[in-house]
């Protein structure tokens, strides 16, 4: 016969067990919430990888910015544009307005229509002149044919790897000179003694080190693209990073998985997996355009 | 139960935990670098429901031309953080503060430098509040960093100016003394500059230049607030803390030239 | 686990814990997220000009500070806060602007002097 204490403990065990299940949701919900996901998220496809929708200030005007990084950085190193020029590693975070492109600033530190390269003039950026309108190579979302050059006839005879191009093995080649120094933009000071590579342990015990190349990235960025504002700290071990960190576009993932090849590219940083774990993760190649 | 209950209240914490960690991380991602007219820029908005003006936009680079960091910072006693003053309309109208030097009678470049906040206002004050309350405004300044900075030798990142050299080539004056507000004092003695080493081997000494520093701003503005070691090595300032805004961070950061100039500091041979 | 709290006990007593530690939790983010809790200044009232006169003598020395004996400064320290009540008594504007000037000037020698302190150990 059930005793008023043993219907006490029922109900109490019952509650308890609510409670945990509640908890548990949560715990679940922030998790996701938090983006504490796992695995990165497969990449779109290579001609859409890397394209930046630029909509501050134009959406009710000319339209939406699309820039595409493949052009700009066949043509310069990352240092140029995200120190030099000075633009943030994320959409919308720099400004840009018509305004500042005017003044030579932004975009209009190239396009400025004075400007020549490769012998031609670069066409400028927000023009007021009448007949130099060229807003749509720029405000070209939606916009069919607006746009001069093309992902797959510029890129055809550039290396590719598992996802796109190779950028790396297209610069050994020479097929693509990336510049370091743009007259009257950069500045040329002393140069620093370049970096170690080194390595640099994983969190978990079962993923092999990351083996991270200091003299490429310097090559490419620098020392201030990334010092101090993406690791202020300059001693190994000080800092924390992790897969969560990259998966949400800090550290590592402030390139990687939006510019620089995708975080599904596990044996690019992690050269030696283990015989049981993939080389990569499904990148993707069939998926919709974000 | 009571274990359950105490499972639950662990998962519970640790979501919350990961969703105020989501919310305050904002480091490693590369912001925009502010342009050279931009930089210094300061928004004063203590007071955001008193008065109908805007928040007050202070640009650095105008005032640093004339004046040397220690007359407003140690001097007229201005905080060095945005805010930090808690500056009031009041106290600019008695003639501290901002109003030490706009009060409508000092003269600077040839000109009377205008009066803010003024004890008793009307209509057609307007246009002098918004010179000053000018935040998400489109208030024509009087002063053009374009026109100002032509003639300046050029440096990269920050103004975009090397404000050393305007100054040894005395293209810009800043005076370190201010009747009324200043106190006369002897001129420092001359400090000796000295070497830092970094942590990380193989990164260039930091040369400081102790000199430089002190014709700028004085002893007071940097001791005890800024760096309270008084013995040079015992206090270790990292480049996390720098960036963060402690020690060198308190300028180097948003007024004087910003942390991605690595050789400015890093330089082995002492800068001429 | 051995978790025995008596509080337990009761209807919705585990609910209201939970929520105090939900808002103990936000309230801690909300502090570091805001910077950590700011100090304010006191009363005002009013005081003669003697105080000023005194306030120029005392922080027209700083630039001298490092040629100080130990004693001198010990002295301006102290003259640094007999002054401070007097400052304290002016109007909230000038309180708020001298008591700043004179902290930094008292600051500074303060520094000077623990430098000279630790130099002779």
């Amino acid at each position: 016969m059930p005793t008023s204490s043993m219907q006490k403990r029922k109900r109490r065990n019952e509650r308890g067990l609510l409670l945990l299940v509640l908890a548990s949701l949560a715990f679940l919900l922030g998790n996701i919430a938090s983006a504490q996901i796992y695995l990165p998220k497969p990449p779109p496809e290579p001609s859409e990888y890397g394209k930046v929708i630029l909509d501050n200030y134009s959406t009710a005007g000319p339209g939406p910015v699309v820039f595409d990084h493949w052009l700009h950085r066949s043509k310069f190193t990352c240092r140029v544009c995200h120190v030099d020029v000075g633009f943030a590693m994320q959409a919308k975070a720099t400004g840009i307005s018509a305004k500042t492109n005017r003044e030579g600033f932004h975009c209009g530190a190239c396009h400025d229509g004075k400007r020549v390269f490769e012998g031609k003039t670069i066409f400028a950026a927000c023009s007021d002149a009448a007949n130099d309108k060229q807003c749509d190579r720029c405000h070209s979302l939606g916009k069919k044919g607006a746009r001069k050059y093309e992902y797959r006839t510029f890129t055809a005879k550039f290396p590719k790897g598992i996802y796109g191009v190779n950028w790396e093995v297209a610069e050994k080649s020479g097929v693509i000179k990336p510049i370091d120094f743009v007259e009257g933009l950069s500045v040329r000071k002393a140069p620093m003694r370049s970096r170690e590579d080194f390595a640099v342990k994983a969190g978990y015990s079962w993923v092999h080190p990351i083996g991270f190349s200091h003299e490429k990235h310097s090559i490419w960025n620098g020392c201030e693209l990334c010092h101090p504002e993406i690791f202020p700290t300059a001693q190994k071990g000080t800092i924390r990073f992790s897969m969560f960190s990259n998966i949400e576009g800090r550290d590592c993932g402030a390139c990687h998985g939006k510019v620089a090849f995708p975080l599904n590219n596990c044996q690019s940083c992690h050269p030696n997996g283990p015989l049981w774990a993939p080389g990569t993760l499904p990148i993707g190649q069939s998926r919709k355009v974000r | 139960m009571n274990k359950r209950i105490s499972i639950a209240l662990v998962l519970i914490l640790v979501s919350c935990g990961l969703l105020c960690g989501q919310a305050l991380s904002q480091t490693g991602v590369k912001k925009k670098r502010p342009l050279p007219y931009e930089y210094g820029r300061v928004i004063i908005n203590n007071y955001p429901d008193k008065a109908d003006l805007a928040p007050v936009v202070f640009e650095h680079w105008i005032h640093r031309s004339m004046f040397t960091c220690r007359v407003c910072h140690v001097d007229i006693g201005f905080a060095m953080k945005a805010g930090g003053t808690d500056i009031k309309a009041a106290d600019n109208a008695r003639g501290y503060y901002c109003g030490a030097c706009h009060n409508g009678k000092m003269v600077a470049d040839g000109k009377t430098v205008f009066q803010a906040c003024s004890r008793k206002v009307n209509v057609e004050d307007e246009k002098r509040c918004v010179r000053c309350h000018s935040y998400g405004q489109k208030v024509a300044s009087d002063f053009d960093f374009f026109q100002f900075s032509q003639p300046l030798p050029k440096e990269r990142f920050g103004n975009g100016l090397d404000w050393e050299k305007s100054e040894e080539l005395g293209l810009i004056k800043p005076a370190s003394y201010l009747p009324g507000v200043s106190i006369q004092k002897n001129s420092l003695a001359v400090q000796k500059d000295f070497a830092l080493n970094p942590k990380v081997e193989g990164m260039p000494n930091i040369i400081f230049s102790h000199k430089k520093h002190t014709v700028w701003n004085g002893c007071e503005l940097c001791h005890p607030d800024i760096f309270m070691g008084v013995k040079r090595g015992t206090v270790k300032y990292s480049m996390v803390d720098i960036s963060e805004g402690k020690s060198c961070g308190a300028c180097h950061t948003t007024v004087a030239f910003p942390l991605t100039d690595c050789q400015r500091c890093h330089s082995k041979p002492v800068q001429p | 686990m051995v978790f025995k709290p008596k509080f337990f006990k009761g209807k919705f007593r585990a609910t209201i814990i939970t929520v105090l530690l939900f808002l103990g939790l936000a309230g801690v983010c909300a502090l570091r997220a805001s910077g950590g809790p700011q100090s304010s200044a006191a009363q005002a009232d009013q005081a003669k000009e003697s105080w000023r006169k005194e306030f120029d003598s005392i922080c027209a020395k700083t630039q001298d500070a490092m040629t100080f004996s130990q004693e001198e400064l010990t002295d301006l320290i102290r003259r640094c806060d007999a002054l401070l009540p007097q400052i304290e008594k002016l109007d909230e504007t000038r309180k708020k602007v001298y008591v700043g000037r004179l902290r930094m000037c008292r600051g500074l020698y303060a520094y000077v002097l623990d430098a000279k302190k630790k130099e002779k150990k």
